[in-house]
């Protein structure tokens, strides 16, 4: 089971996700990445049936930059979160709906950060952290006990690595570790972890 | 036309689909979208096809089963410094039958690009022949040679596209062009396209990778890469009941494949026994 | 020459125009004149109703000014039929957007969707163009107040202040002598007016043949649409004192 984790901070949003990708009983590949930049300062990371992720991720992205080159301006956190909730729900009423889970993420117009999480069936929610999968079972808890509103990157970077520890101890499969990411007015960008 | 039909075709449209659906529409005769570069295959009249299918075909619960598809397989293919070797055994199963020993599992879709099969024979023998007529338009239509990326980007849109009708593909596309160097793709029936180094597809995947993975090194020399591909088949061919018959080798570099001959498992297991010292579970 | 090719939209004369485009634009130059005048804190729309028989009964609803969205209105200059379907067109979109998006849609991407639209009827065999020119007038977060027009040809363009009807290129005139930059939008409505009283052919304006809307931000910051009822433009238009105007200049 993948790792989908997001954690909105002051001025950004961290997203964490587990590098191996599994099919039956093998680990095909050790270094995935299940995010996909959308445009410059918003990205989503997914998970959910193989095949569907991709193709609807890269749907979203090929739509959000549509949007960006018809509009003269990049599509804000919020708008992402709706449009792909949008896109989401129409799915699940189609004849093969996309069984994908994902977190959109990154920091809106006025450098804050923004985190929703959405799943197959069109539930969106705006929180400040979320995991989809089994990591939710393990995290939710440390960080229901330590996040804290307005916490600074370096808290949050912290509070991950403590996440990242107790699933490193207590997941049974080796998700061969995190790819983490951060989005803040900066841009977005990946940093060893 | 009435007033709903051109409000319809310009009313609100959100997905760069429905744009492309349009825009082929208008100008179909140039334009290489997917619906223009798959023929139509017919999807027989019933309401589940899968289900119709695993109720037809699926030997494992039902063995009186009419339709037995060919299945069962070991595949591989890695990357090292001196390009890319592709390794394959040469069984056919249809449930406990082995239908043939001497299945071609490579695809030779043009000089420069591989493709292997694992899953249902026919779908990866026409799809992949297909991928090869895509790729020699791509060449007409480009004046340039398709990278091993788009080349297996239009065959994994391709599956997805027949996604949840039965299509049963594990297929590595292996080519070296000048823009990416030796590049390996795995694509499979789900739509999963994953890029990497090492791959092992098929049944005996995991006996592959055993061996495959304790004696890879990026430095190995062409001869000992060989080696090691003929001898990681081998492996899933002595375990995995559903691979074996022959080994077929290929060695992808700059100037294209070349084909490093057919080698019968049976001669094959005694001849490295002997060599190796290895395989002491069997007494010979 | 042209009846060869005037009673196909979809077909270019040999001298490279499009006769039902042009027909349609020249239809416009008769209908009622509509003003709109963008201030710093507003944007003013007026427009002429040709009443056509005092037996005609009298809708004292707005019939040539309609609110589109939350935060735009339009006025039209044409046929009122044709501006019927494209409003509706114009609704339903904008409703969309905001289904998909959770936000009002940018005041531009509706004056483009529905010139799109318009496009298209100059292109496609066997239609007419629709009849009619807008006056949109809204405010976004984006750009904050903007008024555009739009024509049967599908093109658009955003303005600080213009007029599209009858006698436009004469309102437009003196459009460009009055308008200030600095204008705030009680000016532009007196402006609106008097700009409209001076070009109309009627001699007297009355609410019977005025119709008013402004777009403004309300103390909250909400964008406030008001299209005026009847009394409340006779109320103004005692008060801009144009009816004196208009008795002096004849």
């Amino acid at each position: 089971m993948d790792i989908i984790l997001g954690i909105r901070l002051k001025e950004s949003t961290l997203f964490a996700t587990s590098k191996a990708f599994t099919r039956g009983i093998s680990v095909l590949k050790a270094t995935d990445d299940k995010t996909i930049d959308l445009n410059t300062h918003n990205m989503m990371a997914y998970t959910g049936e193989s095949g569907d992720t991709t193709q609807f991720a890269e749907h979203i992205k090929a739509n959000v930059q549509l949007f960006g080159l018809r509009e003269g301006y990049d599509m804000e956190s919020s708008e992402i979160a709706s449009f792909v909730r949008n896109q989401l729900a129409t799915s699940l009423r189609s004849r093969k709906p996309y069984q994908v889970q994902v977190l959109i993420g990154g920091a809106n117009n006025e450098g804050e950060g923004f985190l929703s999480m959405i799943d197959y069936l069109g539930t969106r929610c705006d929180l400040p952290y979320a995991a989809h999968g089994y990591a939710a079972f393990y995290t939710m808890s440390l960080l229901d006990h330590h996040y804290k509103d307005d916490i600074s990157l370096d808290d949050g970077l912290r509070l991950l690595k403590l996440c990242e520890e107790e699933l490193t101890k207590r997941m049974p499969m080796d998700f061969k570790g995190l790819n983490v990411k951060i989005v803040d007015k900066e841009g977005i960008r990946t940093i060893d972890f | 036309m009435s007033i709903n039909q051109i409000a319809s075709k310009y009313a609100y449209k959100s997905t760069v689909n429905q744009e492309l659906t349009d825009y082929n529409s208008t100008f179909s005769p140039i334009t290489t979208s997917i619906d223009n570069l798959s023929p139509l295959i017919s999807i027989p009249p019933i309401n589940q096809p899968t289900d119709f299918l695993r109720a037809h075909t699926d030997d494992e619960t039902n063995p009186d089963c009419s339709i037995k598809i060919a299945h069962g397989t070991t595949t591989l293919a890695f990357r090292f410094k001196g390009g890319i070797i592709v390794a394959v055994d040469s069984r056919a199963t249809a449930g406990n039958w082995i239908a043939s020993q001497t299945v071609k599992k490579v695809i030779e879709i043009n000089p420069m690009l591989l493709g292997t099969m694992a899953g249902g024979a026919a779908d990866c023998q026409y799809w992949e022949t297909w991928l090869g007529t895509q790729c020699r338009l791509h060449e007409l239509r480009n004046k340039e040679r398709i990278t091993v990326a788009a080349a297996s980007k239009i065959l994994s849109n391709l599956v997805y596209n027949y996604k949840g009708m039965g299509l049963s593909m594990g297929t590595m596309v292996c080519g070296c062009t000048p823009k990416e160097g030796p590049t390996i793709y795995y694509v499979d029936s789900d739509g999963t396209r994953l890029k990497g180094d090492i791959f092992c597809v098929g049944s005996g995947q995991t006996f592959a990778y055993g061996v495959l993975d304790s004696n890879y090194k990026w430095d190995l020399t062409v001869d000992e890469a060989l080696y090691l591909g003929k001898r990681s088949i081998l492996a899933a061919a002595h375990r995995d009941a559903y691979s074996g018959g022959s080994i077929n080798l290929y060695h992808i570099t700059e100037e294209g494949w070349n084909y490093h001959g057919n080698y019968d498992v049976g001669p094959l297991f005694w001849e490295i026994k002997e060599k190796e010292g290895s395989f002491n579970n069997v007494k010979g | 020459m042209s009846r060869r090719y005037d009673s196909r939209t979809t077909i270019f004369s040999p001298e490279g125009r499009l006769y039902q485009v042009e027909y349609a634009l020249e239809a416009i130059n008769h209908a009622g004149t509509a003003i709109g005048i963008m201030a710093k804190d507003g944007i003013a729309i007026v427009a002429e109703r040709k009443v056509t028989s005092k037996l005609l009964e009298q809708d004292s609803s707005a019939e040539k000014m309609y609110i589109l969205n939350e935060n735009t209105l339009c006025g039209v200059a044409g046929m009122t039929a044709d501006a019927g379907i494209l409003i509706n067109y114009i609704r339903e979109s904008s409703q969309e957007y905001l289904k998909i998006y959770n936000k009002e849609p940018p005041l531009e991407h509706i004056v483009k969707h529905v010139c799109n639209l318009k496009q298209g009827y100059t292109q496609y065999g066997g239609l007419r163009p629709f009849g009619v020119s807008f006056l949109f007038a809204g405010y976004d977060d984006r750009f904050g107040f903007q008024l555009y027009t739009s024509n049967p040809s599908g093109n658009y363009s955003g303005w600080k202040a213009t007029s599209i009807g009858a006698n436009n290129s004469s309102a437009q005139t003196i459009l460009k002598q009055e308008y200030k930059d600095d204008l705030d939008l009680e000016d532009a409505k007196k402006l609106a007016l008097k700009v409209l009283s001076k070009t109309t052919d009627s001699t007297k304006l009355t609410s019977e043949k005025v119709e008013f809307s402004t777009v403004s931000l309300a103390s909250n910051g909400h964008v406030q649409l008001k299209i005026w009822k009847p009394e409340e433009i006779d109320k103004l238009l005692q008060e801009s004192g144009v009816l004196e105007d208009t008795e002096e200049d004849k």
